[in-house]
């Protein structure tokens, strides 16, 4: 019987390490080869590792949230390619004093959560006692050290190490769930409860921290007469297929791409490291989705060179991806503009983070009827604001509410919209 | 720059120093007219006179006692025992003279003796030419100690060693007069030409005493060493192709505590090799202070890669000698995950 | 095995155990005046019987008499006479000092002043003094405050060692007197080592050292006699047959079968050996000595015969490994009480003037001790701070030794 290390792999476009979302499997387990075993995640997609081999599970190393670096193991299979395992061959018999024995049914060493968003990290196959040795526990001075600062008490912690020691992982599988555990295992409601900051609400953090902090943001918001937007959009979804009904989003992009061709300065990319204004010029828009992880930006690759029903289909394309977890690195990486809506929770105005390293974020607030005065008498309209946010190093005001008028023109008269140059 | 192995360096930068100050003396058996059984000296007394670079009677406790009488004269003696495995009938006067002759008077008297002395094995010498008796000098406050493993850490220290006004004890590896030794006696010998500490400047140049010299930074463990063990760690590391962070402490009183700590703290594991026997030996003390100083940072035990606590054998020189199998094993002990 | 108890050993005689009469008739004398006086650079070989004769030059009614005559100048002899009164006025007085608990330790030198004032006198400022324990007299010829020696005794906040040494471990560099080392020889071929390093300079200074019998048995005796022979070094070597060390009678460092003298002309160095307690005949040869190394001709072992009149130290009692009265009948008498006879003899001194100068010297102690006093005792007045335990260990203080010393004050407060 022989074991399988199975590492972290390369995820692509020079990634060092992944963060351990989920797993899917936990030691004692059987799986067959590409059977899904763990989620992992780099900048922005989440991975699913299948099974390299097919085999029994001896041991998994990574909490959730934590990273594990590219190159460093990630699973211990044992592979099926005699008898059922038996004793740990790495034990020499002299040493330790209970022996893992890998036949027996894994014993959970943590409780698993209520609440599994995140299932708990598995504990080790067959771990010992934590109390061998004439009744002290083992772990190495750094260890203890980590345990103290983590207010972990080492003698609730099962040992997988040599002779019973509490290794790394044994802690950090300890650490992890317990915060989860904390919170679910409570009969009664806590006064507080804790959410770990890891996956994509961490990364959402550092990206929308860094934003605010690198572009002095201003905003401008301007109100849309989009009564005959509004009288367009529902002609064509009378002919529109099942599922496949049009929201005001593309036709706000098909407007955008249009008013960037005389605004190109508002479709660049800001490179930092080489103080560089990059203008493309292909339009990627970015839409600003909200998952059930939290808020993802997928990007309408090239939108310049789609039509409207086109453009309409890749935003529900790629909105479901997002939604269902399922959409890969290129399609959340890449635009160079993004458009925000929030649909009917628009609100009347809102200030946007710019999607760094973009320098505009277009907003769609919320569409209603208000009495305005439209060609001299109070009339009911269907008004909508703009909310936009430009990086005020690179895009002055005057541009961008020039830009701005400019969309607000197009989408008060939509049929320029779609009249070519 | 030149070509030096470690015996020109040494000679170099004896001859700077006669040269540099007429108060430098040179003196030990064989030394004068021969230059020295290592050739250490050669050429020395026919340049600065019989009446600077001494030939002595096979005496060191008389050696090491007139060097005393003529620092206190003056004078800046480099007494040399031929092998450190002499030194013995000069103890008295190193460990109750030299080392106190400062303190006792308050600084009204002092002796700026260099003791320079061959040491280690490694050559086939058995046990009256290869011993490796540093340690038991760091236990005697008063007295510097100090081991280059290179040509050119030899001349700066040498000279640092001459220039300062308190006694050292100044070891010199004598498996590296030659070149550097990685522990394979199969090998043929490699000459410290072909290595980049055998570049050694023509003129003055000082290292300082008590600063370690860190060889190579690396991550995955911490290896503290000093003499001919520097070479066979660093062999060891390489083959086993561990990211080992190697420190060649060059000074062994004073102790470059800091450089040791501050790797310490960063690997995690630790492992200190030296030729000399285990019980006692200077690596306990090395390992008494990172226990110490760097407890909660240990993932591992501190591991000793030393001689065996035998007397110096002829025939199994190559079973005591601490070669890479003994590192490896120790490597392999200390790298184990936590 | 078996062992027999017919032991065809021979151990050495100790003459007065104990209980038992004073015997010293294995004490080779040869009359006062006997002695030849050779050239300054006569060979070794050429004079080997002053090696195990006796030079004196007093004889015992106080006449100077024979070659060995220095013909020194009555206020020189006076001189003389006051340092060597003096050290053993200060021994009296230190030893009284330790007994009524102020000093710790002391070591008298009574009986063998005139070795060390003598020697002294016969040497110049600018010669390098390695003395043992026992050769205060070259401290007080040479001019060193009694103040300065009683603070080590005292060691206070003026003691020249600064508390780290034993009481008696003195040193002046202003005096060229070298730090005195509790090892035993371990200043004799460190003496033969400076008066290399003259010779190599092209000095005329000389080095002196001074051991004791007992100690000639360590292996730095060889050294330096080896060492002094091999390079001619410029140096006086003495060993002071003071025929006790601590209860070792001479006899067990082989002055039974040969005198310590003897062993010069071994190592092709010319050795004299004279009456320890003759002033004049101690100046002489020490002058005879020092004016042979100064012209090059070479290194002198000198043996100088006296007795240990008193204890080895303030922890040692005589009483119990020799015969109480042993000192009263040491056939070479007293060194002071022969020189003021000699003084006397030839019309320089006087009963009264004696008398006087005992009471000065009295009063310049007790002064003195006063003084010393001041600066602090075992019992009370200010004390050394404990911080300078950690200086001078090196030049510089090194970061552990600064951090030992934080722990040290820690401790402490």
């Amino acid at each position: 019987m022989s074991q399988y290390i199975f590492k972290m792999p390369d995820l692509g476009e020079g990634t060092v390490d992944a963060e351990i979302v989920a797993w899917h499997t936990k030691p004692g387990d059987l799986v067959a080869e590409d059977q899904l075993i763990v989620e992992v995640m780099t900048d922005k997609a989440a991975v699913e590792v299948p099974a390299p081999v097919s085999g029994t599970v001896v041991s998994v190393s990574g909490a959730p949230g934590e990273k594990v670096a590219v190159g460093s193991p990630l699973i211990v299979f044992e592979l099926n390619d005699g008898a059922r395992a038996g004793p740990a061959p790495a034990a020499p018999a002299a040493k330790a004093p209970v022996a893992p024995a890998a036949t027996a049914a894994p014993m959970p060493a943590a409780p698993m959560p209520a609440a599994p968003a995140q299932a708990a990290p598995i504990a080790r196959l067959a771990p010992t006692s934590p109390a061998t040795r004439l009744g002290r526990v083992m772990a190495s001075p750094a260890n203890r050290r980590r345990a103290h600062e983590a207010g972990v008490d080492l003698r609730t912690v099962a040992g997988s190490g040599p002779g019973g020691r509490i290794v790394r992982s044994d802690l950090e599988a300890a650490i992890a769930p317990s915060a989860v555990a904390k919170s679910a295992a409570v009969a009664a409601a806590p006064e507080t409860t804790e959410i770990k900051v890891i996956g994509v609400r961490r990364l959402i953090a550092e990206r929308m921290s860094e934003a605010k902090r690198n572009i002095p943001h201003f905003a401008y918001v301007e109100e849309v007469d989009v009564t005959e937007l509004e009288s367009l959009r529902q002609h064509l979804n009378l002919s529109a297929q099942k599922g496949a009904a049009l929201s005001y989003l593309p036709l706000v992009v098909m407007a955008l791409i249009r008013v960037l061709e005389s605004f190109p300065q508002c479709n660049v990319l800001y490179d930092a490291a080489r103080g560089v204004l990059v203008r493309h010029r292909a339009v990627h828009v970015g839409i600003a989705t909200q998952t059930p992880d939290g808020l993802k930006v997928p990007v309408v690759r090239n939108a310049q060179a789609l039509g409207l029903w086109a453009i309409a289909a890749e935003i529900r394309r790629l909105a479901e991806r997002a939604r269902t977890n399922k959409a890969t690195r290129e399609e959340l990486v890449g635009s160079t503009i993004t458009v925000t809506s929030l649909g009917k929770l628009g609100g009347i105005a809102s200030t946007p983070i710019i999607n760094a390293p973009e320098v505009a974020i277009i907003g769609l607030n919320k569409a209603v009827e208000r009495p305005v005065v439209h060609q001299g008498a109070v009339a009911v309209r269907r008004i909508m604001n703009l909310s936009s946010s430009f990086d005020h190093r690179f895009v002055d005001g005057y541009d961008a509410a020039a830009m701005i008028q400019a969309l607000k023109e197009l989408l008060e008269h939509p049929a320029t919209i779609f009249i070519p140059r | 720059m030149a070509n030096m192995n470690m015996i020109q360096a040494l000679n170099s930068a004896m001859d700077i120093m006669l040269g540099r100050d007429p108060a430098v003396v040179l003196m030990g058996e064989d030394i004068g007219y021969f230059g020295g059984v290592f050739r250490a000296t050669e050429g020395l007394q026919r340049k600065y006179g019989e009446h600077r670079v001494l030939d002595t009677p096979i005496a060191e406790g008389g050696i090491v006692a007139s060097a005393i009488g003529m620092s206190v004269n003056g004078l800046r003696p480099v007494a040399e025992i031929q092998f450190a495995d002499y030194i013995y009938p000069a103890f008295d006067q190193i460990c109750s003279e030299l080392a106190r002759i400062r303190y006792r008077s308050a600084g009204e008297f002092f002796a700026p003796v260099t003791i320079r002395t061959p040491c280690g094995g490694g050559i086939r010498g058995g046990q009256t030419h290869s011993q490796s008796p540093e340690g038991i000098f760091t236990h005697v406050s008063g007295l510097k100690v100090v081991m280059p493993s290179n040509p050119y850490d030899a001349k700066g220290l040498l000279i640092t060693s001459i220039e300062d006004d308190d006694p050292v004890v100044f070891f010199e590896p004598k498996r590296l007069y030659n070149g550097p030794f990685d522990g394979d006696p199969t090998k043929p010998a490699v000459p410290w030409s072909s290595h980049p500490k055998g570049q050694v400047d023509e003129g003055y140049y000082k290292v300082a005493l008590g600063k370690a010299d860190v060889v190579r930074l690396g991550s995955a463990v911490t290896i503290i060493t000093y003499g001919t063990m520097v070479f066979v760690a660093a062999a060891a590391a390489a083959a086993m192709n561990v990211d080992a962070e190697i420190i060649d402490l060059r000074s062994l009183v004073p102790l470059d505590v800091d450089t040791i700590c501050t790797s310490v703290k960063k690997t995690g594991r630790c492992l200190i090799a030296h030729e000399a026997t285990r019980f006692s030996g200077f690596g306990a003390e090395i390992l008494s202070i990172i226990q110490e100083e760097c407890f909660w940072d240990l993932e591992a035990p501190i591991q000793r890669v030393t001689g065996w606590d035998t007397p110096y054998p002829h025939a199994f020189e190559w079973e005591y000698f601490p070669g890479q199998a003994r590192v490896t094993r120790a490597l392999k002990s200390v790298l184990e995950p936590a | 095995m078996r062992m027999s108890n017919q032991s065809r050993l021979h151990l050495p005689r100790v003459p007065a155990r104990p209980g038992e009469a004073p015997d010293f008739s294995y004490v080779q004398l040869s009359p006062a005046g006997a002695v030849p006086r050779p050239e300054i650079n006569a060979r070794a070989r050429d004079m080997m019987s002053l090696s195990v004769d006796m030079v004196r030059v007093l004889n015992d009614s106080g006449e100077a008499v024979g070659p060995w005559h220095p013909h020194l100048d009555p206020s020189e002899l006076q001189v003389g006479l006051r340092h060597m009164l003096l050290t053993r006025i200060f021994d009296d007085r230190m030893q009284r000092m330790q007994r009524a608990g102020k000093i710790s330790f002391y070591i008298r030198s009574s009986g063998e002043e005139a070795v060390s004032v003598a020697q002294c006198m016969a040497l110049r400022p600018g010669d390098m003094l390695f003395p043992s324990y026992r050769n205060q007299g070259l401290q007080i010829a040479r001019g060193i405050a009694l103040v300065d020696l009683m603070c080590q005794l005292l060691s206070n906040t003026r003691d020249m060692c600064k508390g780290r040494q034993l009481p008696v471990m003195y040193h002046s560099k202003a005096g060229n007197i070298f730090s005195i080392s509790g090892n035993l020889a371990t200043q004799f071929p460190q003496a033969v080592g400076w008066a290399m390093a003259a010779a190599i300079k092209g000095e005329d200074h000389l080095a002196a050292s001074w051991i004791g019998e007992g100690s000639s048995a360590e292996a730095d005796f060889h050294h330096a006699l080896l060492f002094a022979s091999v390079y001619q070094a410029p140096v006086i070597l003495n060993v002071v047959n003071n025929q006790w060390a601590i209860s070792t009678f001479q006899g067990y460092a082989g002055g039974e079968q040969r005198s310590f003298a003897a062993r010069g002309p071994g190592y092709g160095i010319a050795g004299i050996r004279v009456d320890g307690n003759d002033f004049l005949a101690v100046h002489a040869v020490t002058q005879w000595a020092a004016e042979r190394a100064r012209t090059g001709a070479g290194p002198t072992l000198v043996e100088l015969v006296t007795y240990r009149a008193a204890a080895h130290s303030t922890s040692d009692d005589p009483a119990r490994y020799r015969a109480k009265d042993d000192a009263e009948h040491w056939p070479l008498g007293d060194p002071i009480l022969r020189l003021k006879m000699h003084l006397m003899k030839i019309g320089e001194w006087s009963e009264a003037r004696h008398q006087a100068l005992t009471a000065e010297l009295e009063a310049l102690v007790a002064s003195s001790w006063k003084e010393a006093a001041t600066y602090g005792t075992m019992s009370e007045g200010p004390r050394l701070n404990a911080d300078l335990m950690f200086e001078d260990v090196f030049k510089e203080m090194p970061q552990s030794l600064k951090r030992q010393q934080a722990l040290m004050r820690a401790e402490r407060s």
